[in-house]
């Protein structure tokens, strides 16, 4: 070997080490949070959003609005991933970097646990927010350990479509429903089912649990899964299926996207759904004849809906904190989330933003304020993502077993796996 | 060369350009490759030339392959959970390794991707090997069969999957439309997430449906390389059709039959995309395979050090299947 070849390697290796480390040290330098810039200091903060289309188009709209407000703050927006997964790890990424930018996100009403516990979000209480003015369960969802981390943003609960042409009078029990759609689907040979629900294998098959759950008496607590109400309400969602035959097998195989297709296309009596399904085209035996209402209540029951939506969060890092709850001030005004609905269909997080100019642009809302007082967050836990591919795992093999049991076998047996996953320390 | 590794007067291994290679070449008779210093001089200017045009591609793979791969094993060896992010990475030995062999979750996913991989292996390669000699053959229309087999390969794998969650639903889909022509209950026939074993057959339509094009064109390439001699003279000796495709056809096929093992062996050991579309992994955990619970672990559970282990295994387990192929298929066997 030449003497001056391992020098040659030496030098070689040196140089990937120094860009290595150089573009390590770009990546980082990001992560150094700056001293504290008071609101009205002349700035520029960051916001993440996942906005496309028509909802990216509203939020550049109340930004162009706030900035002129706040000429000393210039908003630069950051679009994420459309898609839930991938949008997380894109911000967990920047958190784990330690970068102070986005200052201000979005975030999904199962995210502030997680972002609270591993110390990426700004405990909000420095700022003395009025959380009375919000709907009582999102705020829940943005609380954690007593802290609140994010600000309801859009509030979106999941409920009980029906079609007003043939059930007359909502149903006023689970059972009801069940005799109604049974009762409908004998009445009008078009309709190929008397009830569609999300029971895929995903995050959907969770909410539409969530918004029969509270019907029984149900809470989706993962210390303790298998209760009597989580029974009921699994089993009454199983035996739709296989004892009472109102909701095709199909349904094991829909997302909220098919569950809406079913609805507007006529040819389902009711249907588990989110309020977007209000927006759509419809067929001409469906429209006009849309109702939407809370699931109801069983003995010992409280109608019941499940919380989805959008939160407004501070990363922990940022130097612009002031300015980035300014604008969270702004964006969950009552005036700029009325005007988000009307132009998008993003249901208000705030009771007073249901005005009497909403409800002309679109009548559906007045049931949708009432659902949001029912909805139900699902559990405000750090592991909540492992927590729901539990539950996932677990609804999916009682929607594919027959036999009649099969949910209080489930949650028997499942119950002590979720628990571990939901514990603050691994293996707990 | 011979020159480049003698020693020279100062014990120093000889190097192009020295006297010793010019002497020897000298007494041999041969003319020196070029003028010694000019020589030396061209080719270290040479070389530093070319490391300095492949260095930014080797920074590259270093930063997004290398990187991420000790990375990885680090991992596998830490505690390292964004669930506990407040919790310290500290070093745990093989206890993630441990955990996830005595997991009866992975052994089902690994025996679940084992079985799957034979068997869509065995299908991909009877079927595709039957398409190729069939596009082998001289008949009319031949070029637009084989861009019509080609379709489905050319299609991602996202794409394919969709269209086939969508083909198995029995409300919009095909599949059970054309059943019910056979048996009025299997109009309605739930596939996806409804039954274990229909689950797994809708993964496994969609995949060989995506995948057997591959194998049917690789084999058909190596159909065509075949000389045409071989076949006369074995008809020339009598062999039947059978005899021909047994001792002509599939001996000097075995290259091109050993690049589309290897190939998809490797992709159903590794599949993932077909299954994330079309079950997200059930009904339960039934069809999950080892890349789907790796995805589980470590972008759901966002678990990195147990996720970490079980990617090590399963590359270990590809790169075993690999060697095991490469030594069956060495040329000096066929």
């Amino acid at each position: 070997m030449s003497s001056k070849r391992p020098v040659r390697w030496r030098a070689a290796a040196a140089g990937v080490a120094a860009a290595a480390l150089a573009t390590g040290a770009a990546a980082c330098s990001s992560g150094s949070s700056s001293s504290a810039v008071s609101a009205s200091a002349t700035q520029t903060i960051v916001f993440a959003e996942s906005g496309l289309g028509t909802e990216g188009q509203q939020t550049q709209v109340a930004i162009n609005a706030f900035e002129k407000a706040n000429p000393n703050i210039k908003v630069s927006i950051q679009v994420l991933s459309s898609d839930s997964t991938t949008y997380l790890s894109q911000l967990e990424h920047d958190f784990i970097s330690g970068s102070s930018t986005p200052d201000v996100f979005e975030s999904d009403v199962t995210y502030p646990a997680k972002f609270a516990q591993a110390g990426w979000v700004l405990p909000l209480t420095q700022f003395n927010p009025d959380t009375s003015q919000f709907f009582s369960h999102e705020v829940a969802a943005g609380t954690y350990n007593g802290t609140l981390y994010a600000v309801p943003w859009f509030d979106n609960p999941e409920g009980l479509f029906y079609r007003t042409d043939l059930i007359k009078t909502p149903p006023t029990s689970p059972a009801q429903v069940v005799s109604d759609a049974e009762a409908a689907m004998k009445a009008d040979p078009s309709l190929k089912e008397g009830l569609a629900f999300e029971a895929d294998k995903y995050e959907g098959a969770i909410t539409a649990f969530l918004t029969v759950d509270s019907a029984f008496g149900g809470t989706l607590d993962p210390s303790n899964v298998n209760t009597p109400g989580n029974v009921g309400a699994l089993s009454w969602l199983h035996d739709a299926i296989y004892v009472n035959k109102i909701a095709p097998q199909a349904v094991t195989g829909w997302q909220e996207g098919q569950v809406e297709e079913q609805f507007v296309s006529g040819y389902t009596p009711f249907a588990i759904d989110y309020p977007f399904v209000e927006a759509q085209p419809m067929a001409a035996s469906v429209k006009g004849h849309v109702g939407y209402i809370p699931f109801p209540a069983g003995a010992g029951g409280t109608p019941g809906s499940a919380l989805g939506g959008e939160m407004l969060a501070i990363n922990a890092k940022t130097a612009h904190a002031a300015a980035a709850y300014k604008l969270i001030q702004y964006l969950t005004s009552a005036p700029v989330e009325t005007a988000r609905a009307i132009a998008v269909g993003d249901p208000p997080s705030l009771p007073s933003a249901y005005t009497s100019a909403l409800y002309n642009a679109a009548p559906y809302f007045q049931a949708v304020k009432t659902l949001n007082t029912y909805s139900a967050p699902r559990p405000v836990t750090p592991n909540y993502l492992t927590v729901s591919s539990d539950l996932q795992t677990l609804f999916s093999s009682v929607y594919a077993t027959p036999s009649t049991g099969a949910a209080a076998a489930a949650l028997a047996a499942g119950a002590s796996s979720i628990k571990s996953a939901a514990a603050a320390t691994p293996g707990s | 060369m011979a020159a480049d590794v003698s020693t020279g007067a100062e014990g120093r291994p000889a190097r192009a350009g020295r006297p010793a290679r010019a002497w020897r070449a000298w007494k041999s008779g041969r003319p020196t490759r070029r003028p010694a210093p000019v020589g030396h001089a061209r080719e270290r200017g040479d070389r530093r030339l070319g490391y300095a045009l492949v260095a930014p591609v080797i920074i590259l793979l270093l930063a997004i392959t290398a990187y991420p791969l000790i990375y990885n094993v680090w991992n596998a060896f830490h505690f390292d959970n964004l669930s506990y992010g407040n919790l310290p990475h500290n070093f745990v030995g093989w206890k993630n390794f441990t955990a996830m062999f005595d997991s009866p979750q992975w052994v089902s996913a690994l025996q679940r991707t084992l079985i799957f991989t034979v068997v869509t292996i065995v299908f991909d390669m009877v079927v595709g090997l039957a398409l190729a000699l069939m596009m082998h053959r001289q008949f009319h229309g031949r070029g637009f069969l084989r861009a019509a087999i080609l379709v489905p390969w050319a299609m991602p794998t996202v794409v394919s999957a969709m269209l086939w969650k969508t083909m198995f639903d029995p409300s919009s889909g095909f599949v059970d439309y054309i059943l019910a022509a056979f048996h009025p209950a299997w109009g309605s026939l739930a596939w996806v997430n409804a039954n274990e074993w229909r689950a797994w057959a809708a993964v496994f339509i969609a995949d060989s449906w995506k995948n057997i094009p591959f194998v049917a064109i690789l084999l058909l390439a190596g159909l065509q390389v075949i000389p045409n001699d071989v076949y006369e003279a074995a008809r020339m000796d009598g062999a039947s059709w059978w005899q021909s495709f047994r001792r002509v056809t599939l001996p000097m096929l075995k290259p091109a039959i050993s690049v589309a093992l290897i190939f998809r062996t490797l992709q159903a050991l590794l599949v993932f995309d077909v299954i994330y579309i079309m079950t997200g992994g059930g009904p339960g955990n039934s069809t999950e395979t080892l890349s789907y619970l790796s995805y589980n672990t470590f972008i759901i559970n966002t678990d990195f050090g147990l996720g970490g282990a079980m990617s090590i295994i399963l590359v270990l387990l590809a790169l075993a299947v690999s060697f095991v192929y490469v030594r069956a298929f060495r040329p000096d066997t066929a």
